[in-house]
């Protein structure tokens, strides 16, 4: 092995090391690596409409389970910060116990909207079902009956 | 000479170090790389990935014959998820890797959950992405090639392929598919969904490897419909339909159909419910009129290839989401190899394979399935010539075919990783 051959290989450790500190992958990419997208509905087929409302179901149950936790407020000043505390947690409380009415009717009539178009949808999608099958039965039945026919009309000539 | 080579490691050392500052450790390891493969000093390296290695399945056949014919220009590395040998895929698919090191990589979040498969639609973003693991992996070859249905592996090699069997996900959470720097699909149908779904073209169209040809067919066919498809517990195979027109077919026309029997052909997992009521209507069916076939070896396919006369393959019927239509249809290319006459479900990569009147044909119903299928039943004369028109198609999904174009393909890869500038992503 040669010198350039030496300093190739330490070259190789050095950056494999460095590498391995870095947890992050955005870092060792260089760049920016996850986005956000746009879904866009108009285009997705009935499975991914599916999907989709069943995604948008778990998201409202999320939802509500966001809310803030007001006791992990905290103050930095040390004499005014347990009044300054006290009015806070106050105010706060005072909001969102008027606005958690207001929330939870809503969330519930997300939920109860949700539910409903998914019920509609399968509902729909399985009256259409059993249509297209009957449909292709009959359409079956229609091609054997036209062989035999087509047999008959040949045996007659 | 010795002060030359001195200096000369002086200039890179400061050249790698200058990159790694501006551009990040991965485009100073690329450059480094660059130059040792310049001078000589190592073959190029290539990682192939799967997450489904483990299983038999046309997408890894796939992914491995690709393997295969690249075991001469790259030192190449099979990265799995879980434990699989030279062995396995060796009796699978008759494939020799043994100039290729396997490298076993397990995901946590998947083997905590003792899951048997590793489902990549579990993952959202509310999860941190198990599949990162792989990406850092990516970052340690030159060029690399991932062949999962699963783009949330981000690459970090200088060139990278992307092999898409189906684009099954929109863009949304960990979403990678255009940082690769090529992709490849499998069929003009995945390319078209591809530009719908990710809005971009991809690099090239490399139809699968398919290599059924048993020779020349010399005994005459026998009356038998063939069927070969998983079956799958959803039913995307469309084999109820399938049954159901053929007892219909055989109660209305027992007077051409009666000597004809329906085979199905198939592989499936245990408790197949699916699978259960296939059964039950095969038994309520007249005696050895309807046969399912489960799981059965290559050589007895093989043989029920040479001897069936027609192939019914009806996947798509009664489907509107395009990635439940067979992105494909390899065994329907594998009964054309041998000569039995197809009549296929007219959507997904299917017309790509069979041209409508020419070497088989292709339908948007049962009602049209029966249609063809009473007019091939009475004319062996047509079946004949069909079947041999198929055989001739079926040559240009060959593997030779398919080694050919991958060849092109990497070739190019290699012309690109000799450039000191990085490739553009997809």
């Amino acid at each position: 092995m040669n010198e350039l051959e030496t300093e190739i290989q330490r070259l190789k450790e050095e950056l494999d090391r460095k590498r391995e500190e870095i947890t992050d992958l955005k870092k060792l990419a260089g760049r920016d690596i996850d986005r956000a997208f746009e879904a866009p509905l108009e285009e997705f087929s009935d499975k991914e409409l599916d999907d989709y409302l069943r995604d948008g179901l778990s998201a409202v149950n999320t939802l509500a389970d966001a809310r803030p936790d007001l006791r992990a407020i905290t103050s930095s000043r040390k004499t005014l910060g347990r009044p300054v505390l006290f009015l806070k947690r106050v105010l706060l409380e005072t909001t969102f116990s008027q606005l958690d009415v207001f929330l939870d009717r809503q969330i519930g009539f997300n939920k109860q909207m949700v539910t409903l178009i998914r019920i509609l949808r399968g509902r729909l999608a399985d009256r259409m079902k059993a249509l297209e099958e009957k449909a292709a039965g009959l359409e079956e039945d229609t091609v054997l009956l036209r062989s035999r026919l087509d047999d008959l009309g040949a045996r007659l000539k | 000479m010795k002060s030359l080579t001195t200096a000369s490691g002086r200039n890179l050392a400061k050249a790698v170090r200058d990159i790694s500052r501006r551009r990040g450790v991965q485009a100073a390891a690329d450059e480094l790389a660059r130059r040792e493969r310049a001078l000589g000093l190592r073959r190029p390296t290539l990682a192939v990935y799967d997450h489904a290695f483990q299983f038999i399945g046309g997408a890894q056949k796939y992914g491995l014959t690709l393997t295969s014919a690249l075991q001469d220009l790259f030192d190449v590395t099979i990265l799995t998820n879980r434990d699989i040998g030279q062995r396995e895929f060796r009796e699978w698919y008759g494939l020799d890797l043994s100039s290729c090191a396997i490298k076993v990589i397990p995901l946590p979040v998947f083997e905590e959950r003792k899951v048997v498969h590793l489902d990549p639609s579990f993952v959202t973003r509310g999860i941190e992405n198990p599949f990162h693991r792989i990406s850092r992996e990516s970052g340690c070859y030159d060029v690399f090639v991932n062949n999962s249905m699963n783009e949330m592996v981000y690459p970090l090699a200088r060139e990278s392929v992307l092999i898409c069997h189906f684009p099954e996900r929109r863009p949304k959470s960990y979403f990678y598919a255009d940082r690769y720097t090529r992709v490849v699909c499998n069929s003009r149908y995945t390319a078209e969904w591809i530009e719908k779904k990710w809005k971009f073209r991809p690099y090239r169209l490399l139809y699968p490897p398919v290599d059924m040809e048993t020779g020349e067919i010399t005994a005459p066919k026998k009356k038998i419909i063939l069927s070969v498809a998983r079956f799958e517990p959803e039913g995307f195979k469309r084999q109820r339909e399938m049954i159901a027109a053929f007892l219909k077919l055989r109660r209305g026309r027992l007077d051409i159909a009666g000597e004809w029997k329906f085979v199905l052909v198939g592989g499936s997992n245990p408790g197949n419910a699916y699978l259960d009521g296939l059964h039950d209507l095969a038994d309520s069916a007249p005696a050895g009129s309807v046969e399912l076939k489960v799981n059965i070896s290559a050589v007895e396919l093989m043989s029920l290839y040479r001897e069936a006369s027609v192939f019914w393959h009806m996947c798509g019927l009664k489907q509107e989401d395009p990635g439940e239509t067979e992105h494909f249809g390899m065994t329907v290319v594998e009964a054309m190899q041998n000569e039995v006459v197809p009549i296929v479900f007219d959507g997904g990569g299917l017309p790509e394979i069979v041209d409508h009147g020419v070497n088989g044909f292709r339908v948007r119903s049962t009602a049209e399935l029966l249609t063809r299928t009473l007019a091939l039943i009475r004319d062996p004369a047509a079946r004949e010539s069909f079947g041999r028109a198929a055989r001739e198609k079926s040559r240009i999904f060959a593997r030779p075919q398919f080694e050919a174009t991958v060849r092109t393909i990497f070739g190019e890869i290699l012309e690109s990783l000799r450039s000191p500038k990085s490739p553009d992503r997809a």
